[in-house]
């Protein structure tokens, strides 16, 4: 199973988001492979905690590989290679998590026929090797996107199933992108059909993940003033409002990462030492992560809203 | 290998082998165009090519050591790019004109033979064996300038293709022959086009550097010879010539002389007009970088060791030319 | 006199193999796998049916000229062709090995193309070749930039697996592995042996062989072939047999949210298995009588045969333990 994580813009916590999805289904015991799409700012390795392996790949990533410049990309195995010291005790009975980086400095680059090629060898072979591939995609309409595109839709990878995932935050800006993104001229649905999709099948398997989401009734919050409370919870609604009128309402959100400074500010793997022993991540976040991970390969939540 | 009791035939390659002269003389490569000019033209060639048969005789004599060379003589008509009249107007005319010339045309080939003959797509085959020539630095990947339907002699300019954002576009290299000797000599030669029907048509150049290997019996298709010559058919009481109405009724490659010394030979020559020198440049780029199937190669080599006849390893060098002046 | 054996005598042989399974649903038949490995119009590709379906593409040549990698930091350039093939065992394993071999010396200077062109799968040295050094830096695997016969292996798996006749729907999820091998000389007319054996990384494995003087390499590519094949073989194995959980998990500090998620069955993990690879083992079916014995040792140390008997008969007790109903079952299977 694919899934490619897709963002309008920035600051969604789409890598950081994603790369936890792939280690949560690791920990389940799938064989995760997680790749770095990302081409203008290539920085997987760093969520991972891998800077050391990095060192002579820096030419041998997946833009060098797309290029035609080397034949096999560089790979990373996250357990074995991480200076994470919690990761690095990889768990009894999980699977392989493996990292797929770009090059170090690698920018955004315009794809041809031979990359789009080279990208569905890639993504055919990993399909053969791994239980699921995500692939972390440069935010907005990108070469990756459209890339990505071409590439499930070309005849070699008919069997071969996918899903996107839609990351945004949870603003009036963030929730009009997204949807722009998807129905929105040039966006990923009419791309899509563009490049041989069906719509309807395309559309069946896009969900959208809100991320940083301040929930009102979290203890977090517990502390305000009423007003406060109030405010929030009408903000939320407006939104929801919003969201449902663009066509990205609750019947298509697969899951709702919780706003959490962890995920801001150290944009790393959140582990569960990180809830139970230093107690620096809540417990909901890691949760919603198990959930939205679970969610992946669970048909109940994909196929036509 | 292992003496093995248990055998299966379709697991063991058998390669078939062929007569062999010392040389294949080529005595013309006439185009539709060339037979339109009419009987004049045709006359003026062969008394072109007449002197030059005699000096490529006398050649073949000092290379076979001395003894009478086996020399067989051929001539190539295009009936792949254009059709014109029909063999049985043609051919009779051609013979004529190079009696008249003192010459014998021992075997007559149609170049739509070097494309496919009978069911054996020749051309397709030859193309399959390509060997690009590496240019220095080549470490087993895919040279990323590699053009399909395309052949140099070196390396090609760096395309221009967009840079990663941010990062500098190459500034424009020249093309190099890789086996230059200080200054570039460079060639790209295009193998085929696809039309917009998905038919593919080979080019001059690379038809003609089939017909090479044809001549020097080294082509084999799953181990048996191609383009192998057919008797000279009897004609029809009754028909006005000896040679068919229609290009496709002719073999490929018949054999006019009953008498005449094998087809295939050791060497080749061709005796041909000024024009011919870049398309047989072009041959040249092209026969460098085939792999000619090795038993094939290995049983002239085993031949001509036992009749003590030297032959260069290279099969290009195995192939010479004189190019008379004129069109 | 073979068509080998007018080159140079050759002191060093090296190759590398690629092996993993057919992304196929069902294997192809002699037919199919004859259409598969027509890599040349005018060529017969190989096909077998004893002991086993097994066929094999013509040669197809790749040119180099580039240094030899070497583990003493000597440059040596090298100019030649390397030799490439395929073949595919039962319908189901892909292989493809891509091999050359040295002579002692060599010119000082790049000859015209046309000679090396009639030297098949040989890859001459500049001068003289420092064989050990470079049979070590071979084995180590090159800088960027030194001859690289696993890219041309590489090459021509990705050209293969491009093929419309492959459905790509693998029938169980697998590595492919890649074997790298160089052969020297052995001394005092000795017969061949294995020197050396390494499972390197996750999917290398290197070999170091001995052989008598004149073992064409296209031998030698057969035999380490084989090896791979059945090393790919154990190893997918074992993997399938680690990915299964048996018995109750271990517990969590937190119990996952949700249903529990739903693993692949004791028995659909095992499945494929049978189906598609145990039927597969059989060493030596194609290697040359010569080389043949070289099998022994490996069968000795670490005892291949054994330890696929020993996982095949783990995957016939687990599939018949799973087909007793649970309810008759005083425990559940555990290892």
């Amino acid at each position: 199973m694919l899934v490619f994580a897709a963002s309008d813009k920035g600051g969604t916590g789409r890598s950081v988001t994603s790369a936890n999805l792939a280690y949560q289904r690791a920990l389940t015991g799938d064989h995760v492979a997680y790749v770095d799409f990302d081409f203008g700012s290539p920085t997987a390795a760093a969520v991972f905690d891998v800077p050391g392996a990095m060192r002579g790949t820096e030419e041998r990533g997946l833009h060098s590989y797309l290029e035609g410049e080397v034949t096999e990309p560089a790979r990373i195995d996250v357990w074995r290679q991480t200076e994470h010291p919690l990761l690095r005790a990889r768990p009894n009975q999980s699977g392989r998590l493996v990292l797929f980086p770009g090059d170090v400095g690698g920018g955004e680059f315009a794809t041809d026929e031979d990359a789009l090629e080279r990208c569905v060898d890639l993504l055919l072979q990993l399909n053969g090797e791994f239980d699921l591939i995500v692939v972390d995609l440069s935010a907005g309409r990108s070469y990756a996107v459209d890339l990505v595109l071409a590439a499930t839709a070309h005849p070699r990878m008919r069997y071969v199933p996918f899903r996107w995932l839609v990351f945004h935050r949870w603003t009036r800006q963030h929730v009009i992108a997204a949807s722009g993104l998807v129905h929105k001229e040039n966006g990923i649905l009419k791309g899509g059909v563009d490049r041989g999709h069906d719509e309807e099948t395309l559309q069946g398997a896009i969900r959208f993940v809100r991320a940083a989401v301040p929930d009102p009734e979290s203890p977090l919050w517990l502390h305000g003033s009423p007003a406060q409370a109030a405010w929030m919870q009408a903000c939320d609604e407006a939104l929801r409002r919003l969201a449902a009128e663009h066509r990205i309402g609750d019947s298509v959100v697969l899951g709702i990462v919780p706003l959490e400074p962890i995920l801001q500010w150290r944009e790393q793997l959140i582990t569960e030492e990180d809830v139970l022993s230093t107690q620096i991540a809540n417990k909901e976040t890691l949760e919603a992560l198990e959930e939205i991970a679970r969610r992946l390969t669970d048909d109940s939540h994909w196929g036509r809203p | 290998m292992t003496e093995a009791v248990f055998r299966e035939t379709s697991a063991e390659p058998r390669t078939q082998a062929v007569p062999l002269s010392h040389l294949s003389l080529e005595l013309g490569h006439f185009y539709m165009e060339d037979f339109e000019a009419g009987p004049a033209h045709l006359r003026q060639h062969f008394d072109r090519v007449r002197p030059w048969v005699e000096a490529a005789r006398t050649v073949a004599v000092d290379q076979a050591g001395g003894k009478r060379p086996r020399i067989s003589t051929c001539f190539l008509i295009d009936d792949y790019f254009a059709r014109f009249s029909s063999p049985a107007e043609l051919v009779p005319l051609l013979l004529a004109e190079a009696d008249r010339a003192g010459l014998v045309i021992d075997y007559l080939a149609r170049e739509s033979g070097c494309a496919v003959t009978g069911k054996v797509p020749v051309a397709e085959a030859v193309a399959g064996r390509i060997v690009e020539e590496p240019p220095p630095g080549s470490y087993g990947i895919r040279p990323p300038a590699a053009q399909t339907g395309w052949l140099a002699n070196g390396e090609r300019s760096p395309t221009a293709r967009a840079p990663q954002a941010m990062k500098r576009a190459a500034a424009w290299q020249p093309p190099t022959e890789t086996a230059a000797r200080r200054h570039s000599v460079f060639l790209d030669v295009e193998l085929w086009s696809d039309g917009p029907d998905g038919r593919r048509t080979w080019s001059c150049p690379f038809l003609a550097a089939v017909w090479q290997l044809a001549r020097l019996g080294l082509l084999r298709n799953r181990g048996e010879a191609v383009l192998s010559p057919h008797p000279h058919p009897h004609p029809h009481p009754d028909a006005d010539s000896e040679f068919p109405e229609d290009w496709d009724e002719l073999p490929t490659l018949v054999r006019l002389n009953p008498r005449a010394d094998p087809f295939a030979a050791y060497r080749t020559c061709s005796v041909l007009p000024n024009r011919f020198l870049p398309v047989e440049h072009a041959v040249r780029v092209i026969l460098d970088q085939v792999e000619v199937d090795p038993e094939a190669l290995h049983q002239v080599a085993e031949r001509s060791a036992r009749e003590s006849v030297a032959v260069p390893d290279s099969v290009a060098d195995r192939v010479s030319y004189l190019f008379y002046a004129g069109t | 006199m073979g068509p080998e054996e007018t080159a140079a005598r050759a002191v060093l042989a090296c190759g590398e193999v690629r092996t993993c399974l057919l992304p196929a649903g069902q294997a192809l038949d002699s037919r199919a796998a004859a259409q598969l490995l027509r890599l040349r119009a005018d060529e017969r590709v190989l096909v077998s049916e004893r002991p086993n379906l097994y066929g094999r593409s013509p040669d197809t040549l790749t040119g180099v000229d580039c240094p030899l990698p070497s583990s003493n930091g000597a440059r040596v350039r090298a100019v030649g062709t390397v030799a490439a093939r395929a073949a595919l065992t039962e319908g189901r394993v892909l292989q493809t090995s891509a091999y050359f071999r040295v002579p002692a010396t060599g010119p000082d200077h790049r000859r015209p193309w046309g000679h090396y062109l009639v030297r098949p799968g040989v890859v001459e040295p500049f001068g003289k070749l420092p064989r050990e050094a470079v049979a070590q830096g071979l084995l180590d695997g090159g800088g960027l930039g030194e001859l690289d016969v696993g890219l041309i292996a590489g090459g021509l798996l990705t050209r293969l697996l491009r093929h419309p006749l492959l459905d790509q729907r693998p029938p169980l999820r697998s590595r492919p592995t890649r074997l790298r091998w160089v052969a020297l000389p052995t001394q005092h007319g000795d017969g061949p042996s294995i020197e050396r054996f390494t499972v390197a990384e996750d999917e290398l494995r290197t070999v170091r062989l001995r052989v008598p003087e004149g073992t064409r390499s296209a031998e030698i590519a057969g035999l380490c072939d084989d090896l791979a094949l059945h090393d790919w073989l154990l190893t997918t194995v074992v993997h399938i047999l680690d990915g299964i959980r048996l018995g109750p998990g271990t517990p969590r500090a937190r119990p996952l949210p949700g249903p529990a998620e739903g693993r692949p069955t004791v028995v659909q993990a095992l499945r494929p298995a049978v189906d598609h690879l145990l039927h597969l083992w059989m060493p030596r079916a194609r290697v040359s009588r010569e080389l043949a014995p070289l099998w022994t040792a490996l069968e000795e140390q670490p005892g291949f045969t054994r330890q696929w008997q020993a996982l095949v008969q783990r995957i016939r007790d687990q599939l018949t333990l799973h087909a007793i109903p649970p309810a008759s079952r005083e425990v559940e299977p555990s290892p």
